[in-house]
């Protein structure tokens, strides 16, 4: 059986495509690098990351299937779910095959499925637009810690380039160890240590505070309904809110 | 008084207001300034009774003129009074969204001192925040009826989206509990606000560069339970504010006891599930094609507590029924009782590359509970019963008292708040 090991980013997922393609072969899997535990007999194929490769899988993806199939691609390969390379390669060689119409064919196992997870992905972008908090640091930096399901920290970043434009900011995945940085022009994607300590700015206890105070004045109390709000915003995410933080 | 003191006390006062959106408005960041809106909208938090926060939603003041009976504000009522200043909530409106706490603010006031007062100091607010600060958040304005419309005009190039409250759907309702405002002057400012709104997006095919007014609409809010108006009087009212002017969204809020006033209903809790049918109902009107005429009629002035709008008028109208999947056409699929908009959709689509059965649409993930008594797959009916109005609502009616557990509040779980 055919393996493709490659090296675990999104160009060398395509590249691994590319490579099937033009060597008219069938891998069986495709597997990051650091994951690989195939039997004694699989014959293992070392793909390397080529960004011309990918390029033009990419631009083939958005040309000969849809913007959307790229889209939903790269979605599915931020959910890091089992098995996401082969899933994309299932569904790359269904979109080459039927075009931009593949993603009519939603009573596909492979199409359902790509089409499940990258909503999933793309409903907790939006949830995090929403609920990523951010507190001042001394030194005008604004940091929010955050722990998402997926590993969409790249995702939300341009939005809040677009949106923060005039301050520094840090959004930090904890669990992952990764962070984007902007100040003030652009972002960069950056490994930080999970555990580092920060230094609150000076007004920041009184802005949070306040947030507190509007957060638990704003319920009415006669319609309490702390089933639908946690349906809405699950207790996973909590840790990070300032509002659901005791004193 | 402090900040935070002022905070806890007007954002207490306006909370009882529904309206939550943040949708509708394009503002771009500009360079050197803070904030954009989203076209989509975006929720920022959940408070404990299962509604969105998304703008930081507080009255300039609570010290009211007025004295309608059904409102905690109201003069006669013991309540504390603050009253903020423009600098205040401009301060916190940015601190607030550089945090990422809020999409926006939603700044309503009290009658303070009177009518023009109160609209200049909402004015001035705006200005401020879009000028000396920069912000381009999203911003939802009340139109304080009464005001000068000049002043109302003025308002609605800093606004994203405005409203005027009609709070009571009748005359009558109007005169018994809230003598001082008449309906034909909240019918005036929103006509107006209509007009200018129309006109803005009249220029703006011709100039691109249209200064921006209200750009994601305006929206009202009806109290629902303060007043002996039936459902249809309602649905009625909304339908004509939906087309003729033009609005974006109608809110509606169950009566939340706050006086003893004898002129009000005596009840111990909210109508919410009777909230939830009008929000359905609402909901049937913007974006599944019906009109109030269909769901409401004089032999049915009220909606059914026990079963869904869409569910009621599919038992009155059982002849229409069962429609085949694969053929009928999308308006018709709409109308089928447990589909919604995605089910729809997603069943236009599939079925132009093959022919869907019974077990294709539980693939596609669409919720076959209700659908299945309203539907034929390749000709072929699914539901256990055979069609018959009353042997059909007992196996809907039977299933909702089955999640509900006898309890009303969890049927809230099919609201979301949310455009």
């Amino acid at each position: 059986m055919l393996y493709y090991i490659y090296d675990g980013s999104f160009q060398g997922l395509l590249t691994a495509v590319y490579e099937a393609y033009y060597r008219r072969e069938e891998p069986f899997d495709i597997t990051p690098e650091n994951n690989f535990s195939g039997d004694l007999f699989a014959r293992q194929v070392h793909i390397k990351t080529d960004g011309d490769k990918a390029g033009r899988v990419f631009r083939a993806v958005k040309e000969k299937i849809s913007p959307r199939a790229i889209k939903q691609v790269y979605y599915v390969f931020l959910s890091e779910i089992m098995q996401r390379e082969t899933l994309i390669y299932c569904y790359l060689k269904k979109g080459f095959k039927l075009g931009k119409d593949v993603d009519l064919y939603l009573t596909d196992k492979t199409v359902h499925e790509i089409q499940k997870v990258s909503q999933k992905v793309g409903r907790e972008k939006h949830r995090m637009l929403g609920l990523i908090r951010f507190r001042k640091l001394v030194g005008d930096i604004y940091y929010a810690p955050i722990e998402p399901d997926y590993n969409i920290v790249t995702l939300v970043a341009p939005h809040f380039a677009r949106r923060l434009s005039d301050q520094n900011w840090v959004i930090h995945d904890t669990r992952r160890g990764s962070a984007v940085l902007y100040n003030k022009k652009e972002w960069v994607l950056a490994q930080l240590d999970p555990g580092r300590e920060f230094r609150l700015s000076e007004e920041e206890k009184d802005y949070q505070q306040m947030w507190r105070g509007y957060f638990n004045s704003a319920s009415v109390p006669g319609r309490t309904n702390t089933r639908l709000q946690r349906q809405f915003m699950p207790v996973r995410y909590w840790k990070y809110l300032i509002e659901k933080q005791e004193l | 008084m402090e900040l935070a003191e002022k905070l806890k006390i007007l954002s207490a006062a306006a909370k009882y207001d529904v309206s939550c959106s943040s949708s509708g408005s394009r503002r771009a960041n500009v360079p050197g300034g803070v904030g954009s809106a989203a076209y989509s909208g975006i929720c920022h938090s959940w408070t404990d009774d299962g509604r969105c926060v998304s703008l930081l939603k507080i009255l300039f003041s609570n010290e009211c003129l007025y004295n309608c009976a059904y409102c905690v504000n109201r003069i006669s009522s013991d309540t504390p009074r603050a009253t903020f200043t423009p600098e205040e909530v401009a301060d916190l409106t940015i601190n607030f969204y550089r945090r990422n706490y809020i999409e926006g603010l939603f700044l309503s006031s009290a009658i303070y001192r009177n009518e023009n007062y109160t609209m200049e100091l909402l004015l001035k607010t705006v200005k401020k925040l879009r000028h000396e600060y920069n912000f381009n958040g999203y911003i939802h304005l009340k139109a304080i009826p009464g005001a000068d419309l000049a002043l109302i005009s003025e308002a609605g190039k800093y606004a994203d989206r405005m409203s005027v409250n009609i709070e009571l759907p009748s005359e009558e309702g109007l005169k018994l509990l809230a003598p001082r405002k008449k309906k034909e002057v909240i019918l005036k400012s929103i006509g107006s606000l209509t007009e200018n709104i129309k006109r803005y997006r009249e220029e703006r095919k011709v100039f691109k560069n249209t200064p921006t007014f209200v750009p994601a609409g305006q929206s009202t809010q009806l109290i629902v339970g303060a007043t002996p108006d039936s459902d249809l009087k309602i649905m009625r009212l909304s339908e004509t504010l939906y087309k003729s002017f033009d609005l974006k969204r109608v809110y509606y809020s169950a009566y939340v006891p706050v006086s003893n006033d004898p002129k009000l209903p005596r009840i111990s809790s909210p109508p919410l599930v009777r909230e939830n049918r009008l929000y359905q109902a609402d909901w049937l009107l913007r974006f599944y094609g019906f009109s109030a005429g269909e769901l409401l009629d004089k032999q049915h002035p009220n909606l059914d507590l026990e079963l869904d709008p869409k569910a009621s008028w599919a038992l009155r109208n059982l002849h229409l029924f069962p429609v085949e999947i694969n053929t009928a056409e999308y308006r018709m699929l709409l109308r089928v009782p447990g589909i919604g908009v995605t089910s729809a959709k997603r069943i236009a689509a599939a079925r132009k590359v093959g022919s869907l059965g019974y077990e294709d649409l539980k693939k596609i993930g669409v919720v076959l509970k209700r659908a299945r008594y309203f539907i034929t797959c390749r000709g072929k009916y699914f539901g256990d019963v055979n069609i018959r109005e009353d042997l059909i609502k007992n196996k809907l009616v039977g299933s909702f008292q089955r999640k509900s557990d006898g309890k009303q509040l969890t049927m809230f779980n099919d609201v979301v708040p949310y455009r």
